[in-house]
């Protein structure tokens, strides 16, 4: 069976005054139906850019999407035009962002941003897309949800409001939800709610979801499949428990070694990555970890290592993977 | 929204309070002998008309007791009649205008009130526009030109502007003329057959079916109208281009886009709304540059306005109708920002229902 999306070397820049940031650099991924992918990287990893991409969100300029093909349902949505894509949005591809407080329209009713959408999409009337909204508000549990269209944007808490995100998003039931960091901005318990929460829908409703994170702590039990990203490039990407137990690169390793262990019986102090993140405006023509990585040998320095399998479901973009992949299966790195 | 605007609309007579403090200060810079020129009507003869003036009301009194005269009026313990006030409508008497300052403001103000509102088209309507049509396209050709018109617009003086006007289009060209109306109009508007409703020449023209003359009207009324309008229309204009930009790069304008509403719908239902917040707070204090801009603009287009009755009171030193002008002034203006704060909360959620 075909994936539901299937990302083929995407490459998208930036024509900036200060030059060209080299944002994604060819990456390729696959989601299947009902799927849960995520992928991980710090800030600038061009995690965000990559998902941003395929449904023409890049603002451009200076944005650009320089090479790729993006394959869904039979299309490639790069070439697609505005409207197309636009049609696509939000109908099938939808998406929730990171900051709820600033995300929503502070000066619209939460019932017009709700119905909008609908009326546009699946040409309801007005009526049939408030009962609609109110139906999808009912489902991510705000109380009341009749009495609260009229309401405005402030007059909910945080929390609430990352859940009026998602019964938005998926109000005109998308196949791929999107999902940019959607709990960074809120405190760790409604974190754990809205987790759960997209999980409950995401049975329910059966759309695929792409979470963006920087945190692998928070995906590690939710997603099927994992692409670790760094410097615009998908560095180790496979199976979510490939990628825990046989790491094979060494920022992968970095990523997990920074986690706190909550049952951790000595007291050490929390590893970091040694090193500054990498500088987005060269052109990257050798390994980009290599300035931080403790693996780092003389090719590392001069060619840039493709992304290889080196198990079923499981590749690398290493020289050094086989050297990064037995000291993590000796010794484990905790998950 | 009710409680703040009653709230708002209480705070309203202290402001108005302040105003009259202020300009009652500056009357205390003068002597009894000068303030009794507030009441003269005629050159006085004597020592002892002036004195009878300053007996009359009061004007040598302790202050207090004087601003309570100024205000409300005194009664003249000999004839048992209230004389001054501002709030009985006595503001003075106007040497400039040899008549009642309240007379005066009365017969010039709907001239200048008629200018102002003509001159909030463009300023609104073409500031807004142009501004948003600037964001939209930041960077590329029509931002940059209308970057440079707002530049000049904002920095040549009104007087320079006006003069150029007057030589280009009056002298040069003859398109345009200064004054209200035509001499041909100017005296069939005073005749029986014609009624002035409202002492706005436009609208009264318009409703007494006189076609001709609201052309006449509005002709005159185009330099002053172009002359007043430019500055505010520059800064209508900067502000709105400002605050669009500013709303353009708002995550909730990525939500809308991710839904994929049309981009009208983007910019005019989500960008355009709030971009527009500000851009009210700015609108108020147009009146408050217009009503600044009137004095040279009337002045030199010889347009019977209040900004030419300030003018003329001004070279003349006829300190009693500045000080009427500054008065009605502060009145407007207070009226003004009151409209402001009330169409603030409207556009503004976050206002109305805290």
């Amino acid at each position: 069976m075909a994936p539901l999306l299937d990302v083929r070397n995407l490459v998208t820049r930036f024509y900036t005054e200060d030059g060209v940031v080299y944002a994604v650099n060819g990456i390729s991924y696959t989601l299947d139906e009902g799927e849960s992918m995520a992928i991980v990287g710090e800030s600038g990893s061009g995690k965000s850019v990559g998902v941003m991409s395929i449904i023409g969100l890049i603002p451009s300029p200076p944005g650009k999407i320089e090479a790729g093909e993006v394959w869904y349902t039979g299309r490639d949505l790069l070439k697609l035009n505005q409207e197309e894509l636009r049609q696509l949005r939000g109908n099938e591809i939808a998406m929730i962002f990171q900051d709820p407080m600033t995300s929503l329209n502070p000066v619209l009713t939460v019932g017009l941003q709700m119905t909008e959408s609908l009326e546009l999409h699946l040409n309801m009337s007005n009526a049939q897309a408030k009962e609609r909204a109110v139906e999808m508000l009912q489902l991510v549990g705000i109380p009341n949800a009749a009495d609260r269209l009229e309401d405005y944007p402030h007059q909910f808490s945080g929390g609430q409001r990352q859940r009026l995100m998602i019964a938005m998003a998926l109000s005109c039931n998308p196949s791929i939800l999107i999902a940019d960091e959607p709990t960074t901005a809120l405190d760790v318990t409604i974190q754990a709610q809205i987790i759960e929460l997209v999980q409950k829908l995401q049975k329910e409703l059966g759309m695929a979801i792409i979470w963006i994170t920087h945190d692998l702590g928070v995906v590690a039990g939710m997603v099927q499949k994992l692409a670790v990203m760094y410097a615009g490039f998908i560095v180790e990407y496979g199976a979510v428990d490939n990628l825990y137990k046989h790491t094979s690169h060494p920022y992968t390793m970095g990523l997990l070694n920074s986690i706190p262990k909550v049952d951790a019986k000595e007291r050490t102090r929390l590893a970091s990555i040694e090193g500054l993140p990498p500088d987005l405006l060269m052109e990257p023509k050798s390994c980009p970890f290599a300035p931080r990585c403790t693996f780092a040998v003389e090719q590392c320095w001069v060619e840039n290592p493709p992304l290889i399998q080196v198990a079923p479901a499981h590749s690398a973009a290493c020289w050094r993977w086989e050297a990064v992949r037995s000291q993590t299966t000796e010794v484990g790195v905790a998950a | 929204m009710t409680t703040y605007i009653i709230r708002r609309l209480l705070i309203m007579p202290i402001t108005l309070m302040g105003v009259t403090f202020l300009i009652f200060a500056m009357m205390q810079i003068l002597g009894p002998v000068e303030r009794s020129a507030l009441y003269v009507r005629d050159v006085p003869k004597t020592e002892n008309q002036i004195n009878a003036i300053i007996q009359r009301y009061g004007l040598a009194d302790p202050v207090h007791l004087q601003y309570w005269y100024w205000l409300v009026g005194r009664r003249d313990p000999q004839t048992d009649e209230v004389v001054g006030g501002i709030l009985r409508g006595d503001l003075g008497f106007s040497r400039t205008g040899r008549e009642p300052v309240i007379e005066m403001l009365q017969r010039r103000f709907p001239a200048t009130l008629e200018l102002a509102l003509w001159s909030m088209i463009p300023i609104i309507v073409g500031g807004i526009w142009m501004g948003i049509k600037a964001a939209l396209n930041h960077n590329k050709p029509i931002d940059q030109i209308s970057r440079i018109f707002a530049t000049l617009g904002w920095s040549i003086p009104t007087f320079v502007l006006g003069l150029l006007l007057l030589l280009v289009f009056y002298a040069r060209l003859g398109w345009f003329a200064p004054g209200r109306l035509s001499t041909q109009f100017a005296l069939e508007v005073t005749r029986p057959g014609f009624t002035q409703y409202t002492k706005m020449m436009t609208v009264d023209a318009l409703l007494n079916l006189r076609i001709d003359i609201f052309l006449d009207a509005l002709n005159h009324m185009v330099m002053p109208i172009i002359t007043l309008a430019v500055i505010q229309w520059a800064l209508l204009l900067r502000v709105t281009r400002s605050s669009m930009l500013e709303e353009m790069r708002q995550d909730y304008v990525r939500t809308a886009r991710s839904k994929g509403l049309r981009e009208r719908t983007v910019v005019n239902r989500h960008i355009r709304r709030n971009a527009l917040i500000p851009v009210v707070t700015i609108a108020g204090a147009t009146l408050a540059g217009l009503m600044n801009g009137v004095v040279v603009t009337e002045t030199i287009f010889n347009y019977p306005g209040l900004g030419q009755m300030a003018a003329e009171a001004a070279v003349t030193l006829d300190v009693i109708t500045m000080l009427g002008f500054a008065l009605f002034n502060g009145i407007l203006f207070i009226g003004a920002y009151l409209i402001v704060d009330i169409l603030y909360v409207v556009i503004d959620p976050r206002i109305r229902l805290s």
